[in-house]
């Protein structure tokens, strides 16, 4: 009997181990396997620096085989810079969280767009901190729940939620930005595409690209994967429209 | 005859269930008598006559568990 393998687990991926866990349904590790196809797309699998945040996606260190880097909380755009700028052949990024990038990495990230760094950021927005058990992020939705907001967010007490990719293109460093979701298999490779598109352009020298992906976290949003799916249609992307928010091929 | 093979990797899986959810030809199910040894409950190959290889189940699986195959009887033909 023969056997053809048709489909299953990329390249760069490898088998999580004890002590790089994600909880069951989340899609962090759903936006790794999404980068890991968009490198082996391009034929940059072993040219391609990850940086990774302290949070969720510190774990990403062990389940993807590529080189990696950790840095502070918040501080992944400065070291992405520097690996750039010693290994400029290569496709640096950083995956970070929105509260390790809008909230206290916001100042390392206002760094990169008016030095016009080209490197790519791959942001996962779960409206929550996931890691440290659920907290209200800048990206929480009004009236969502959080385990800091009980009541729920209430705008004139915690403000409104930062739309990262329409601010990141209004730059003019700012080469592409665009948002996608990983919550069924169309967004899943629209995703695949768009990240496939952020690193060409850090590869042209075109310019900094932010790639922005909703994602689900079922365990601090209290609900059941599937459940999760539906929150991320029925209330996540009203507030956070996907789509391309700017697209050029020459900085002006 | 060509028969499919989905392979769940059982120390890998969590149960989250998206393959189950997103399969368009149903042929996976957590039916509820398979544990892996981490606690979670499997999901089941149910119909292997149904599945036509798309490998959406594997696409959508955050653990990358899920291998599917492609079984040739009798003469190599692949």
């Amino acid at each position: 009997m023969n056997r053809e393998r048709v489909a299953g687990k990329p390249r760069l991926m490898v088998p999580q181990t004890a002590g790089f866990v994600y909880c069951p349904g989340c899609h962090e590790p759903l936006v790794a396997r999404a980068i890991a196809e968009a490198l082996e797309d391009l034929g940059m699998g072993d040219n391609a620096v990850g940086v990774f945040d302290i949070g969720c996606s510190s774990f990403l260190l062990g389940i993807m085989d590529i080189d990696s880097v950790i840095g502070p909380h918040g501080r992944p755009p400065d070291i992405a810079t520097a690996v750039k700028r010693i290994y400029p052949s290569n496709i640096v990024f950083t995956v970070q969280g929105d509260g390790g990038l809008l909230s206290i990495g916001a100042d390392p990230l206002m760094g990169v767009l008016a030095r016009a760094e080209k490197i790519t950021i791959v942001m996962i927005n779960n409206a929550v901190y996931g890691t440290t058990g659920g907290q209200m992020a800048p990206t929480s939705l009004a009236g969502q729940e959080t385990s800091t907001t009980p009541g729920g967010r209430d705008a004139s007490k915690h403000g409104f939620p930062v739309h990262a990719a329409e601010m990141i293109a209004t730059f003019k460093s700012t080469a592409y930005s665009v948002r996608c979701a990983v919550n069924n298999p169309y967004n899943y490779e629209q995703t695949r595409e768009c990240l496939r598109t952020a690193f060409t352009k850090q590869m042209d020298g075109v310019g900094f690209s932010f790639v922005e992906v909703l994602s689900a976290c079922p365990s601090n949003w209290h609900m059941s994967p599937a459940a999760s799916l539906r929150w991320i249609e029925e209330s996540l992307m009203p507030e956070f429209p996907l789509g391309e928010f700017k697209n050029v091929d020459k900085m002006e | 005859m060509v028969k499919p093979e989905v392979v769940i990797d059982e120390e890998q899986c969590q149960g989250c269930g998206y393959c189950v959810i997103f399969c368009p030809r149903k042929c996976l199910s957590i039916t509820g008598d398979k544990f892996s040894p981490e606690g979670y409950l499997l999901p089941s190959f149910v119909s292997p006559d149904s599945c036509n290889t798309c490998g959406l189940c594997t696409l959508l699986c955050p653990r990358s568990a899920i291998e599917v195959y492609l079984n040739f009887d009798g003469e190599a033909q692949a």
